[in-house]
């Protein structure tokens, strides 16, 4: 039985990431959504719905909580079902709706059996540890799963990223830039604990950039051709297919002002309705959209600092001991920050703060002392869309994972405070 | 979803993905009964070929009861001659050669999808077969067939001259999955009983003592978690070819389907229990005594405030 893979799953805000450890993507993506009978404000009112009468099971009707959908198929049954979502900023809201989720997740997709399995669930930063305890009660009682693991998922992103081979040695001392659909964090973790005092959230991310770029597109005139209602999916494809990072912006306008021709580019969309062709110029958007994390006045008037000070300002803010690791290592995860030349232009922002500062010291100390300097690097990598998901596939396939986890017996010795705390494996100092 | 779906999800994902754009994979991934699949890419230079393997626990039995004979029937072209090391079988699966057409592709897909079941089917296709063969000679009975599809649990299958008997053991290692379990087990038999599904099959249900068609088995688990689920299915439940499959299809899942029951109730049962803490605790907030506010003041018109 020591042979069936762990499962991994990742629940998001947006969407879930679950499958086997040891492979390199998750089985499925889909929307953390469930859909049910009832519509989506009645539910919390009036409890589940109870049986009608005694007499034997088999001649009631009660299979209401039978009838639902997740995922993919939860959206596209929106018509008929109130489509709920049970994840709000990252925390589970709804357990009666997250636990009929997970039954789905592991029976109709995953197809495993709960009980020949360990798991590896994933937490936001500063998770409260009611919610873990929670979690583990569902899984060991309903589910009587083998053992149970729940990582932060920043310590994941951390560990995803020793597949990069800019990376020298396996620490989970660093920063995370983990910037999703909904809001962007930066976490700081020291060997393996997350900094938490330290974690700063900016309100711009994967949804801002989309609204972002069809707002340049719809100034330009555009937007004209398309649709009204695959306008937004337009501007996330031309978001997700077209962009870059650029390391100038005024040379970049020059340079598209030079040569249209080959800077501006097509795109070919056809109307998922009527089918109907059309075709829009992509520009300045290019290079524009991934800038509102670096000049935010572009976007919005009431967020204003640029990603790189932020970074900044959380490493600064962390203990004195660990800067410099969490400077020398500063991982991205996520679908927002997959755009070409983040990394470099990010490190390259950062250097200049860091250095300003050192500098100013320098002056400050009457140029009698010399700094050895501190060392910038920022790591990007393949796997940087499911970061946080590959990191736990990766971490569950250590053979040092089924030692790390709380396993059943465990659990029905101490009870579900056993779930407070969890080793941190994997790392090699 | 009542039924549990007897194609892997994952299979027929991947095959389409692949079909759409043709790309190198490696996963492994599982099915219930401790099934496992290897599906991956062998050749770099061909990413359209794909390898899906499978490992089942009980191949032998299965192979003794003509899973190779299924296997060839419904994927002569794909299967391979070497199964992969650490698995049963292998299927080489050219992605590019699927039909063009969209209905005879998805056709081709879900029956690649369906390789656990069609394997498991091999001894219940038998019992069919063997049970039409008996059905001149009264009293006799076929071979008793067993397949140790778990570690502690196995199915029997026996034809007889006018039935086959289906015979599933099963063992409850949790203590409130066995009180549920009991309850689902002895509604499966109670449920029999109303009028409108008359023609399903006969279920018993019976625990500890092992039913008479398998009593002289050997190395049967004896115990009180042991519980025994006979289904007697008869010729009307698998003479015509669509029955007979979607027969299999369904007793194949018993086991799965009993378990996912089980927790499914156990889900439904804890969100009863959060809705009446959270109604408790209406209760008790209501029987709060309210802070007496009275403000105290001294003679000369100011306030007492207590430390």
């Amino acid at each position: 039985m020591s042979t069936l893979a762990p499962i991994v799953c990742d629940n998001g805000t947006g969407y879930s990431k679950i499958g086997f450890a040891g492979n390199s993507d998750p089985s499925f993506v889909f929307p953390t959504a469930i859909a049910t009978r009832d519509s989506a404000t009645s539910s919390s009112a009036r409890g589940p719905p109870l049986p009608a009468k005694p007499g034997h099971l088999a001649s009631k009707r009660g299979i209401e909580d039978l009838d639902f959908y997740i995922g993919d198929e939860a959206l596209a049954n929106s018509k008929t079902y109130g489509v709920h979502y049970p994840i709000r900023h990252g925390m589970i809201d709804n357990w009666d709706l997250m636990e009929r989720y997970w039954e789905q997740c592991i029976f109709k997709y995953l197809r495993a059996e709960p009980e020949d399995h360990y798991f590896l669930l994933t937490e936001p930063p500063l998770n409260a540890p009611e919610n873990r305890e929670n979690t583990a009660e569902i899984f060991f009682e309903s589910f009587n799963i083998k053992g149970l693991y729940i990582a932060v998922q920043a310590v994941l992103a951390l560990a995803a990223s020793w597949t990069s081979n800019k990376v020298a040695s396996r620490t989970l001392t660093g920063t995370v830039i983990d910037s999703g659909d909904g809001v962007t964090h930066v976490i700081p973790c020291a060997e393996g604990y997350v900094i938490g005092s330290a974690i700063k959230h900016i309100p711009i991310a994967g949804r801002d950039i989309s609204q972002f770029v069809l707002n340049i597109m719809r100034e330009r005139g555009e937007m004209a051709v398309v649709p009204p209602d695959e306008q937004l999916k337009v501007a996330s494809k031309v978001k997700e297919d077209y962009s870059y990072v650029c390391q100038d912006i005024v040379r970049e306008f020059r340079k598209y002002d030079a040569d249209p021709y080959q800077y501006f580019q097509r795109y070919d969309g056809e109307h998922s309705v009527t089918g109907r062709k059309y075709s829009v110029n992509v520009g300045y958007e290019r290079f524009l959209a991934p800038e509102i994390f670096f000049n935010p006045e572009i976007f919005s008037s009431d967020f204003l600092t640029p990603l790189p000070e932020i970074v900044d300002g959380v490493i600064q803010a962390s203990p004195i001991d660990v800067r410099r690791g969490l400077y020398k290592n500063i991982v991205l995860s996520g679908g927002s920050t997959m755009f070409d030349h983040f990394g470099q232009r990010l490190k390259r922002d950062l250097k200049n703060i860091v250095d300003k500062r050192i500098e100013l010291s320098q002056i400050q100390s009457g140029s009698a002392m010399r700094s050895s300097g501190i060392e910038v690097n920022v790591v990007s990598h393949k796997r940087q869309r499911y970061a946080v998901w590959y990191g736990g596939s990766l971490l569950a396939s250590l053979p040092e994972f089924y030692s790390s986890c709380h396993t059943k017996a465990d659990y029905e010795e101490v009870g579900p405070s056993i779930c407070r705390r969890y080793t941190i494996f994997g790392s090699v100092n | 979803m009542i039924l549990l779906e007897s194609h892997s999800v994952i299979i027929q994902t991947t095959l389409v993905d692949k079909f759409n754009k043709p790309s190198s994979i490696d996963v492994q991934f599982v099915d219930f009964d401790g099934v496992r699949f290897h599906m991956h890419t062998p050749d770099r230079e061909r990413k359209s070929l794909v390898q899906l393997s499978m490992s089942i626990r009980c191949w032998d039995e299965l192979a003794k009861y003509g899973a190779n004979d299924i296997l060839q029937r419904e994927y002569g072209q794909y299967l391979s001659s070497a199964p992969e090391q650490q698995y049963n079988v292998s299927l080489d699966i050219d992605v590019e050669q699927f039909p063009a057409e969209e209905e005879a592709r998805t056709a081709v897909i879900r029956s690649l999808a369906l390789i656990k079941r069609n394997v498991l089917a091999a001894p219940f296709e038998r019992a069919f077969t063997a049970q039409q063969s008996l059905e001149a000679n009264a009293g006799a009975v076929g071979e008793l067939m067993a397949i140790h599809y778990r570690d502690e649990e196995a199915i029997y299958v026996q034809a007889a001259h006018d039935r086959v008997t289906v015979i599933f053991s099963t063992t409850f290692t949790e203590e409130t999955d066995r009180i549920f379990g009991k309850v689902f087990l002895q509604e499966f038999v109670d449920a029999r009983r109303l009028p409108t599904i008359q023609n399903a099959p006969q279920v018993l249900y019976s625990s500890r003592d092992p039913p008479l068609e398998i009593r002289d088995v050997k190395g049967l688990a004896s115990g009180d978690d042991v519980g025994y689920v006979t289904f007697v299915l008869f010729p009307r439940h698998f003479q015509r070819p669509e029955v007979a499959e979607s027969t299999i299809s369904h007793i194949q899942l018993f086991r799965d389907y009993l378990h996912y029951h089980i927790k499914c109730s156990k889900a439904y049962m804890h969100s009863r229990m959060r809705f009446r803490v959270s109604e408790f605790q209406k209760v008790l907030n209501r029987a709060k005594t309210e802070v007496a506010t009275t403000d105290k003041k001294t003679i000369s018109g100011r306030t007492l405030v207590s430390r």
